[in-house]
C-alpha cells in the first residue's frame, strides 16, 4: 500500500519534470533565417553548478557573460550576422557526473544545442567530453581542471578555454620555486581532483629543482585541519601547498593562520577563485599566492569588461565567468566566418587561431589538443583592498608556452 | 614524543568542541527520543547569523556567543509547536525524517540569500596566534573554544545534576510516561528543552565561526561526526557525549597523525566496535538497545 | 531492617470486616464505572465498574492476562483505548491527564517499582509534586523508613526489591496521593518484607488513604484487605468481602483457575 503510494507521487514526479523539461527546451521553433544554420538557430547550451559550491565561481553569472557575448555578436555584426536567431538554454548539473550526462545528452538532443559551455567538475566535464565526441557536436570546457580533457581523453569536438591542473603547477609550484620556495610539504583532498593536483604539483616542483617533503592526503570534506597544519609543518618546508577547494580551503586558511606556520611558511593554495577570497575575507588570504587564469583589474581593457559585468550583476567576474564570454564569443565568430553552425567547420575554424581578446592573451586554440593556451598570472593576496573585489596583486605574467608546456603526447585527435 | 603530545592536545582540544557540538543533540534525544537531524543545519544557521550580526550590525564574537543562542532557542521553540512536537507520538522515524528534511530547506535558503561560497569571520581580538611551550604549540582559539566548551558542558551538567529542573528533566529522559504518572505535566518541559538543544547547536556554531568555513553545508559533514559521538557515548546520554567528544577529538588526531586519509573512518570504525561490544554505547542504559 | 514506630499506629480497627459482602464503609473515594479497554483489536477490560472508600483495601484478584494491571494502568490515564469514567473524591477525572490524576490524589506504584536509576534516593523521593495537605514530609518518611535514610544519596536502582517497593510507596506518600494504586506490590520479596509491606499498608489506610491493590499473593491479599474483586478475562466475576473470601479461598481459587 504505502510503496504503492510512494511509486505513484515518483511517477507525478517523474512525469512533472518531463513535462517541464519539454516546455524548457521546446520554445517554439522557429522559421530558420540563414540556410547555413541547423533548425534556423544557433543554440549554446550552459551546463554549470548552479547551486552548489561552484555557483558563486561559475553560476548563473556565467550566463550572464554568456548573455554578453550574444549581445556583443549581434551589436557587431547586424543585419550581416549569420546567426540571426540565439539562445541560450542553461541547466545545473549538481556537480554530478551522472547528471552532467544526461542534462548534456538532452541539451543536445532535445533542445538542439550546437554548443556546450563550462562544466566545473572534471568528472563531469569528462562524461560531457564523451557525449560531444558521440553527437559530434561542440563542447568547451571552461572550468574544470583535469588535464585529462586535452591528453588521453581529448577528442576532435571538446576544447578547453580558461585553464588545467597543469597550467597552476606550473605557474604556482614552478614560480615559487624558482622564487626560493624550495622545500614544499603538500597536503591535499583525498579524491581525484586533489590526487592529480598533488602530483601536478610535486612534479613542477621537483622540475624547478625543489623538493617536496610530505604530500599528505584529507578525507574530503575535513572541519577539522589542525594536525594536519601540525604535519604540514614538520621539516620546517618555505612553502606548505594547500590543493583544497571551497569549504575545505577556507577551513584550511583559517586554520593555517591560527597555527604557528602562519608568517613562517609561504601558503601556496592551488587553485583559487576570487570568489573564495571575496567570501572569507583579505585578511586571512593576505599574502597567499596562487596562479589566476584572468583577473579583472589587470588593465583597462579587463576593468572595463568587469565594469559591464557589475552593472548586470552587482559582482567582480571571476575568470570563469571571463572566460564563457570569450569562449562564446569565439564560438560565435567561428559560425560567422564559417557561415554555419555545422560542427566539423566550426572545429576547422577554431583550430590554430590565435586570439586575443578580453580573456586571452597570446592565446592560441592549440591544433594538437585543443588546449586554448594564453598567457597567465602569478598573483599575490593584498592585504588591503582600495575598493571592493580588488584583491590581488599580479606577480608575474606566466608567459602561454611556460605556462602550459608542449602538447600532451597522449591527445590523439583523429 | 613531543609530537604525540601536540596531537594529543590537538585530539583534546577538538575533542572539547565536539563535546559542546553534540550536547544538544544528546539531550533532545534524551528528553524527547527526537533524533535532530537538523543539529548540523542549527550548528550552521549558529555561525551564519554571528557572521551576519558583524557584517550588518558590526556586532563581533562576544555580543554574538549571548545573541545567537537566545535567537536559537526561539527558533528551537519554533521547530518544536510548530513541526517536531505533531509527530511525538508516532514512530521516532518520522521526526528524523521531518529534521532531515528541515536540514534541506535551512541549507538551501541560507544558500539562496548568502551564497555558496562562504561568509567572512575573524577571530576575536586577544585569541589570534598561538601558545607555545617548548616544542608543543597551539592555537590560542582552540585552547579558548575548548575550555569554553568545557565549562559550557559543566554548566549543563550541573544544572542537570544539581537542580530540580535537571531532575525532572533526567526522570522525563529515563520514563516519561511514569514520571508523568507522579505528577509532573512533563509535555510542559518539552519545548524549553527541544529550545535549549537547539540553542546549544547555535551555541557551537558560534564557536565554530573564527576557525572553519561558513557556508549553508559545514554542518552537512559535521552533523555525521556528532552522530558517531552520541552513539559512541549512548543516545541521550550526556556525560557519554562528552566523553565521547574528547574520545573522538582524539582518535581524529591520532588517525591524521598516524593514517591522514583515514582520519574520518577511524571515527567510524571506533562507532563500530563500541556498539558492537555495548550496543547502548559508552555511557548508555541498557535498556535503549 | 528494624520496626520504628511509625507515628500513627497501625492497629487493627475492631470493626474491621465488612458485615455484608458488596458492602463498604463509606461513600467511595474512587468510583471506576463501566470501565473497558483494548489493545488494538483485543478487548482486555468489559464493563468493569469498582469502588474504594476512604481507609479502605481493595484488592483485584486474577490470574495472568486477566486485566488487572490495564485496570490499574487505565484508572491512572496512562492507558488510552478504553471506555468508562474514573471519579476520585467526586472530581471526574475520565478525560484528564496521567499527571492531572497524580495531582488529584493517585499515586500509581507499578509492578516493578518504577524507581529511577538516574536518581538518588532522595531525589526520587522528592521528584513529584506535594498534592495534598496530609502529605508526608521527608522527616516522616525517613522516620518510617530508616532504610531509605541510610541510602538516600545512593542511586534509586542500588537498592534492594523491598527497599526498592518502600521506596515507591513512599514517594506517593510524600507526595500526598489520597488513593494508592499498588500494583503487585509484593512481587519476589521476602515473606518477611512483605509482612512488612502488609503492616505499611495497615498503617496508611488507617490515616484514611484508600488502597486498590493488584495481588497474584492471594495470602497476603487477604491478610490486608477489606473486599476484593475477582477478576477474569476482563470482567469482574466476584465481589467478596475479606472474611469470605478467607473462608471460601480454595473454592474461589480454582474457580478463578489459579
Amino acid at each position: 500500500m504505502r510503496s504503492r503510494k510512494i511509486h505513484g507521487s515518483l511517477a507525478i514526479a517523474a512525469s512533472a519534470s518531463l513535462a517541464l523539461a519539454a516546455c524548457g527546451g521546446a520554445g517554439g521553433p522557429q522559421s530558420g533565417g540563414s540556410s547555413g544554420l541547423s533548425d534556423g538557430k544557433v543554440v549554446i547550451g550552459l551546463l554549470n553548478d548552479q547551486s552548489g559550491v561552484y555557483k558563486d565561481v561559475s553560476g548563473p553569472n556565467s550566463g550572464v557573460a554568456i548573455q554578453m557575448a550574444i549581445d556583443d555578436y549581434k551589436a557587431k555584426y547586424g543585419d550581416k550576422a549569420v546567426a540571426k536567431t540565439i539562445e541560450l538554454v542553461q541547466a545545473d548539473h549538481q556537480n554530478k557526473a551522472d547528471i552532467a550526462n544526461s542534462k548534456a545528452q538532452e541539451m543536445y538532443d532535445r533542445q538542439k544545442a550546437d554548443v556546450i559551455l563550462d562544466v566545473p567538475n572534471s568528472a563531469a566535464a569528462l562524461a560531457v567530453a564523451t557525449q560531444a565526441a558521440n553527437k559530434k557536436k561542440l563542447y568547451i570546457n571552461i572550468s574544470a581542471g583535469t588535464t585529462a580533457l586535452t591528453g588521453a581523453k581529448c577528442n576532435k569536438y571538446t576544447f578547453h578555454w580558461a585553464y588545467n591542473t597543469g597550467v597552476l603547477a606550473r605557474g604556482t609550484a614552478g614560480a615559487i620555486t624558482k622564487g626560493g620556495g624550495t622545500t614544499w610539504n603538500i597536503v591535499y583532498p583525498d579524491y581525484a581532483f586533489g590526487q592529480d593536483m598533488n602530483k601536478s604539483f610535486t612534479a613542477q616542483v621537483q622540475a624547478a629543482g625543489g623538493t617536496v617533503g610530505q604530500s599528505i592526503a584529507s578525507p574530503f570534506p575535513s572541519d577539522n585541519f589542525a594536525t594536519f597544519l601540525t604535519k604540514a609543518g614538520e621539516g620546517n618546508p618555505k612553502v606548505v601547498g594547500s590543493m583544497h577547494a571551497g569549504g575545505d580551503l577556507i577551513n584550511f586558511v583559517k586554520q593555517f593562520n591560527q597555527s604557528p606556520l602562519k608568517g613562517k611558511v609561504t601558503l601556496a593554495v592551488g587553485l583559487m577563485f576570487i570568489t573564495d577570497i571575496h567570501s572569507l575575507g583579505l585578511d586571512q588570504f593576505a599574502g597567499t599566492q596562487f596562479t589566476d587564469a584572468w583577473y579583472w583589474n589587470f588593465d583597462a581593457q579587463n576593468r572595463a569588461w568587469a565594469d559591464r559585468f557589475k552593472a548586470k550583476t552587482n559582482v567582480r567576474p571571476s575568470f570563469a565567468n571571463a572566460a564563457n564570454y570569450s569562449a562564446a564569443m569565439n564560438y560565435l565568430e567561428a559560425v560567422q566566418a564559417a557561415g554555419t553552425d555545422n560542427a566539423d567547420k566550426i572545429v576547422a575554424q577554431l583550430e590554430g587561431k590565435k586570439i586575443n581578446d578580453v580573456f586571452l592573451r597570446n592565446g592560441e586554440v592549440r591544433k594538437a589538443d585543443h588546449a586554448v593556451v594564453h598567457d597567465v598570472y602569478l598573483a599575490k593576496v593584498k592585504s588591503s583592498a582600495s575598493e571592493d573585489w580588488d584583491y590581488e596583486e599580479i606577480l608575474k605574467t606566466i608567459p602561454a608556452a611556460e605556462a602550459y608546456g608542449p602538447a600532451n603526447p597522449a591527445c590523439k585527435l583523429g | 614524543m613531543s609530537e604525540f603530545i601536540q596531537y594529543t592536545l590537538q585530539g583534546l582540544a577538538a575533542g572539547g568542541f565536539y563535546a559542546l557540538s553534540a550536547l544538544g543533540l544528546a539531550v533532545i534525544f534524551g528528553v524527547l527520543g527526537v533524533v535532530n537531524f537538523s543539529h548540523g543545519a542549527c550548528y550552521m544557521l549558529g555561525a551564519v547569523i554571528s557572521a551576519v550580526l558583524l557584517a550588518e550590525l558590526d556586532l563581533g564574537f562576544w555580543p554574538a556567543l549571548l545573541i545567537v543562542p537566545v535567537v536559537m532557542f526561539c527558533f528551537g521553540v519554533l521547530m518544536e509547536r510548530l513541526l517536531v512536537r505533531w509527530l511525538l507520538a508516532l514512530d521516532p522515524l518520522y521526526n528524523f525524517l521531518l529534521t532531515f528534511g528541515l536540514t534541506l530547506v535551512l541549507v538551501e535558503a541560507v544558500k539562496m540569500r548568502y551564497g555558496v561560497s562562504g561568509l567572512p569571520y575573524e577571530v576575536p581580538a586577544g585569541l589570534g596566534g598561538q601558545v607555545t611551550l617548548g616544542s608543543v604549540s597551539l592555537s590560542t582559539y582552540a585552547i579558548f573554544a575548548c575550555v569554553f566548551s568545557v565549562v559550557v558542558c559543566v554548566a549543563v551538567g550541573l544544572l542537570i545534576t544539581r537542580t530540580r529542573i535537571g531532575m525532572i528533566v533526567r526522570a522525563a529522559t529515563e520514563a516519561p510516561e511514569r514520571t508523568r504518572a507522579l505528577g509532573i505535566n512533563v509535555g510542559r518541559w518539552v519545548t524549553p528543552v527541544f529550545g535549549f538543544g537547539i540553542a546549544l547547536a547555535g551555541l557551537a556554531g558560534v564557536l565554530a565561526a573564527p576557525t572553519r568555513a561558513i557556508t549553508a553545508e559545514m554542518g552537512s559533514n559535521f552533523i555525521i561526526i556528532l552522530f558517531a559521538v552520541v552513539v559512541i557515548g549512548g543516545l541521550g546520554s550526556i556525560l557519554g557525549a562528552v566523553v565521547a567528544g574528547f574520545l573522538v577529538g582524539l582518535v581524529e588526531a591520532y588517525g591524521i597523525a598516524y593514517a591522514p586519509a583515514y582520519a574520518q573512518i577511524v571515527i567510524f570504525v571506533m562507532m563500530a566496535l563500541v556498539v558492537l561490544v555495548r550496543p547502548s554505547g559508552l555511557f548508555g542504559r541498557e535498556e535503549i538497545a | 531492617m528494624s520496626e520504628p514506630a511509625p507515628k500513627p499506629a497501625p492497629k487493627p480497627e475492631p470493626d474491621r470486616a465488612p458485615v455484608a459482602a458488596p458492602a463498604r464503609r463509606h461513600t467511595p473515594m474512587l468510583e471506576v464505572t463501566g470501565m473497558s479497554a483494548w489493545y488494538g483489536e483485543a478487548r482486555v477490560l468489559t464493563d468493569v465498574s469498582i469502588e474504594v472508600a476512604p481507609g479502605e483495601v481493595v484488592t483485584l484478584v486474577g490470574r495472568n492476562g486477566a486485566g488487572k494491571t490495564t485496570l490499574l494502568r487505565a484508572v491512572m490515564g496512562l492507558h488510552r483505548q478504553l471506555q468508562g469514567s474514573v471519579v476520585l473524591d467526586g472530581v471526574e477525572l475520565t478525560r484528564a491527564s496521567a499527571d492531572r490524576r497524580a495531582r488529584a490524589g493517585l499515586g500509581w506504584v507499578p509492578d516493578d517499582r518504577g524507581i529511577y536509576a538516574s536518581l538518588t534516593v532522595a531525589e526520587n523521593l522528592l521528584l513529584p509534586p506535594v498534592v495534598h495537605d496530609d502529605a508526608w514530609s521527608l522527616e516522616r518518611v525517613y522516620d518510617f523508613f530508616p532504610v531509605l535514610h541510610e541510602r538516600r544519596d545512593f542511586p534509586g536502582t542500588k537498592l534492594s526489591g523491598g527497599e526498592q517497593q518502600m521506596l515507591a510507596m513512599a514517594r506517593v506518600l510524600r507526595m500526598g496521593s489520597r488513593l494508592l494504586l499498588l500494583d503487585e506490590p509484593s512481587e519476589g520479596l521476602a515473606p518477611v518484607v512483605v509482612e512488612r509491606i502488609g503492616e505499611i499498608i495497615r498503617a496508611i489506610t488507617a490515616a484514611g488513604v484508600g488502597v486498590l491493590l493488584v495481588e497474584q499473593n492471594v495470602r497476603f491479599a487477604s491478610t490486608v484487605a477489606d473486599r476484593h474483586y475477582l477478576l477474569a478475562q476482563g470482567r469482574v466475576e466476584l465481589h467478596v468481602a475479606g472474611e469470605e473470601f478467607r473462608a471460601r479461598e480454595s473454592e474461589l481459587l480454582t474457580h478463578l483457575g489459579m
